[in-house]
């Protein structure tokens, strides 16, 4: 008995051991995850702004203002239906770019290097770049268009209320199908070659084959470069920025460009945070909903 | 009366010649191996008639209609994979009735024809379990099933037992050749293993380097083996090559160790002065009692599989095994005495290779 007790205590020692190891690490990200995110709660409570530095207890007075704020929610509102436009056409163009990999083909790492290049970019470089393309006299784009046009056009693509919003999907969608492309190319590549076939002889039809065999077997996969797209276009800043800066007016302005703007263009740093919570429940509701599916799934 | 048959098929792959100019002639309801070492085209010529490779060559037809051209949904065959390729995400049952599915039949139909199908191969009791579900066996019955429910001319098997275990293989075996008996189908049937090609075949067609060796019957291609190459690939263990020299100018053979057999009723006809390949099977060989042995061996290694005894010995250099009684008196350094059925063993050029 006496051995098993201090065999007992072997193991609390060697587990103590292990939770050492890994506290460093532990610390480390209590204190860049979780210290901003109870900071971030407290201030939302308060009202700090540039000018004051005001701690007392504010309540709930930034949270009823949210739901007030018409353009907080119009905001939201191109957010969202930015996200619904832009990632299907990434997964569309994305999987047809990887079916075309998919046989062999010479000079094929080059190719695929060349493809991923917009996705090494800095968005905020990708973004000033596509702000230059667009440029209504000196942008490559309307001389492009003049030329094809065999005339002389003036289209304003970072100012137009109609055709700011197509010039941040043509930069967005440039910078990152590679990124879906890389992704379907890896999970088709793993798609297995008989079972294709198998379908094949057994006469089915190129969607049956797709629905069947091919969606499931690169579901897995699609599901967390949606879910990873997803999120970052719920984020969306980086282009919008530096392509329109939100304008014109608030035409372009997404959650996260408006949190900035209240919080470094106004200064209203407790409200910020309010929306920035308001975020950051949503998207995390939406993620625990994304995986629960996925488990239900499986 | 769909009948395949392949005219002077050539495929290549780049520059590698995978196929030379095979031409085969399938009647209906014939089952016909495939088979040869890797690399001998085998599956290439399996896949073209398939419709999965294009040939570069010659024409394919079945039923005198050329097929070659044709998407393999239109040539209406069967194919059972090496790796079963068995849809993971459906279940058994849907895994069989895909085909039916992807061929527009009705519901009430595919019921029908699964339900046979899965009675047939005894896998009623899984059909709403999934692939990965299920064991090697299990799941080879399956892709059989995927085969044959659709009712194809033509079944084409690629390598279909080589994922399974010994023991099973020898089930399937039994069971493949009893499924083909049953369905009344033309089998094409390709494998690497010459006891499959020997035991499944009622005909062999032995390819190596994208060449025809020989084809007919599996006793004929292995009683008489046009050439060295035949006669090594078929059977187990492999026949002896046994380099030997005329006895003078006697009817008998002289053995690299200088021992003499002149029982030969037809001695065999001697380049000048040269020598001949003579090739024993084990099974050849027996344990002789006093006056009948023909030769004498020192036998080094003995391995008694339970029903006979392989024993081997050296001829100056040159490896032979016999395979023996299994209550035959023999051990390990130790001479014993030989016979040898010399109307059965054959012998070849040893230039050419070919059989003399």
């Amino acid at each position: 008995m006496s051995q098993s007790s201090s065999i007992g205590r072997a193991l609390d020692e060697q587990r103590a051991f292990k939770y050492l190891l890994v506290a460093p690490a532990v610390f480390v990200i209590l204190l860049i995850g979780l210290y901003p995110f109870v900071k971030l709660i407290l201030t939302s409570f308060q009202n700090i702004t540039m000018f004051e530095d005001d701690h007392s207890f504010n309540g709930f007075v930034h949270y009823a203002r949210l739901f007030g704020d018409e353009r907080l929610w119009e905001s939201l509102l191109h957010t969202v239906a930015f996200t619904a436009v832009a990632l299907p056409i990434e997964i569309l163009l994305g999987y047809l770019l990887a079916l075309l990999f998919l046989d062999p083909m010479p000079l094929k790492r080059l190719f695929v290097a060349v493809i991923l290049l917009p996705t090494v970019i800095s968005p905020i470089v990708a973004g000033s770049t596509w702000r230059l393309m667009f440029d209504h006299r000196f942008g490559p784009v309307n001389q492009i268009i003049a030329f094809l046009a065999g005339g002389e056009v003036k289209l304003l693509w970072t100012v137009d209320p109609f055709l700011v919003w197509p010039a941040i999907l043509v930069a967005e969608v440039w910078q990152w199908t590679p990124f879906m492309f890389l992704i379907l190319l890896a999970a088709l590549s793993n798609v297995d070659r008989e079972q294709l076939e198998a379908a094949q002889i057994d006469g089915a039809s190129w969607l049956m084959t797709f629905r069947k065999i091919v969606l499931p077997a690169i579901a897995p996969v699609l599901f967390v470069a949606v879910l990873i797209r997803a999120l970052d276009l719920f984020r969306l800043f980086d282009v919008i920025w530096t392509m329109t800066g939100g304008g014109p007016g608030t035409r372009t302005e997404t959650i996260s460009v408006y949190a900035y703007q209240m919080a470094f263009r106004e200064f209203d740093i407790s409200y910020s945070s309010a929306i920035a919570f308001l975020v950051i429940f949503a998207l995390t509701a939406l993620v625990i909903f994304a995986l629960r599916r996925v488990e239900i799934a499986r | 009366m769909p009948n395949l048959q392949l005219s002077s098929v050539d495929k290549f792959y780049g520059d590698v010649h995978a196929v030379k100019g095979v031409s085969l002639e399938v009647p209906e309801g014939e089952f016909i191996v495939l088979v040869g070492p890797s690399g001998c085209g085998k599956s290439t010529l399996l896949r073209s008639i398939a419709g999965l490779e294009e040939i570069s060559g010659g024409d394919i037809s079945l039923g005198g209609r050329s097929i070659v051209g044709l998407a393999p949904r239109d040539r209406n065959i069967a194919m059972v994979f090496q790796s079963y390729a068995l849809y993971p995400y459906l279940s058994v049952y849907e895994n069989i009735a895909f085909g039916l599915r992807a061929r527009k039949f009705s519901e009430s139909e595919i019921e029908r024809q699964v339900g046979w199908a899965s009675e047939l191969l005894a896998i009623g009791d899984f059909l709403q379990r999934f692939p990965r579900e299920l064991s090697g066996g299990q799941r080879q019955r399956v892709a059989i099933g995927r085969a044959i429910v659709r009712e194809a001319d033509l079944f084409l098997l690629d390598e279909p037992l080589s994922n399974l275990d010994a023991k099973l293989r020898d089930g399937m075996r039994e069971e493949i050749k009893r499924l083909h008996r049953q369905l009344g189908k033309t089998f094409i049937y390709v494998t690497h293993d010459q006891i499959e090609a020997m035991t499944l075949a009622e005909r062999i067609v032995l390819l190596r380097d994208g060449v025809v060796e020989q084809e007919g019957a599996p006793l004929e291609l292995f009683e008489r083996p046009r050439n060295r190459f035949v006669a090594g690939f078929l059977g187990s263990p492999s026949m002896n090559f046994i380099e030997v020299e005329q006895d003078g100018d006697g009817p008998g053979i002289r053995l690299p160790d200088g021992q003499i057999i002149d029982k030969f009723e037809f001695a065999p006809e001697f380049p000048d002065g040269g020598k001949l390949v003579w090739g024993v099977r084990p099974e050849h060989f027996s344990v002789a009692s006093g006056s009948s042995a023909d030769m004498e061996a020192l036998i080094e290694v003995v391995q008694p599989t339970g029903s006979r005894t392989f024993g081997s010995f050296t001829l100056s250099g040159t490896h032979v095994v016999a395979e023996l009684d299994a209550r035959a008196q023999i051990a390990a350094d130790q001479k014993a005495s030989l016979s040898i059925d010399v109307e059965r063993t054959t012998f070849f050029s040893a230039e050419t290779g070919e059989a003399c």
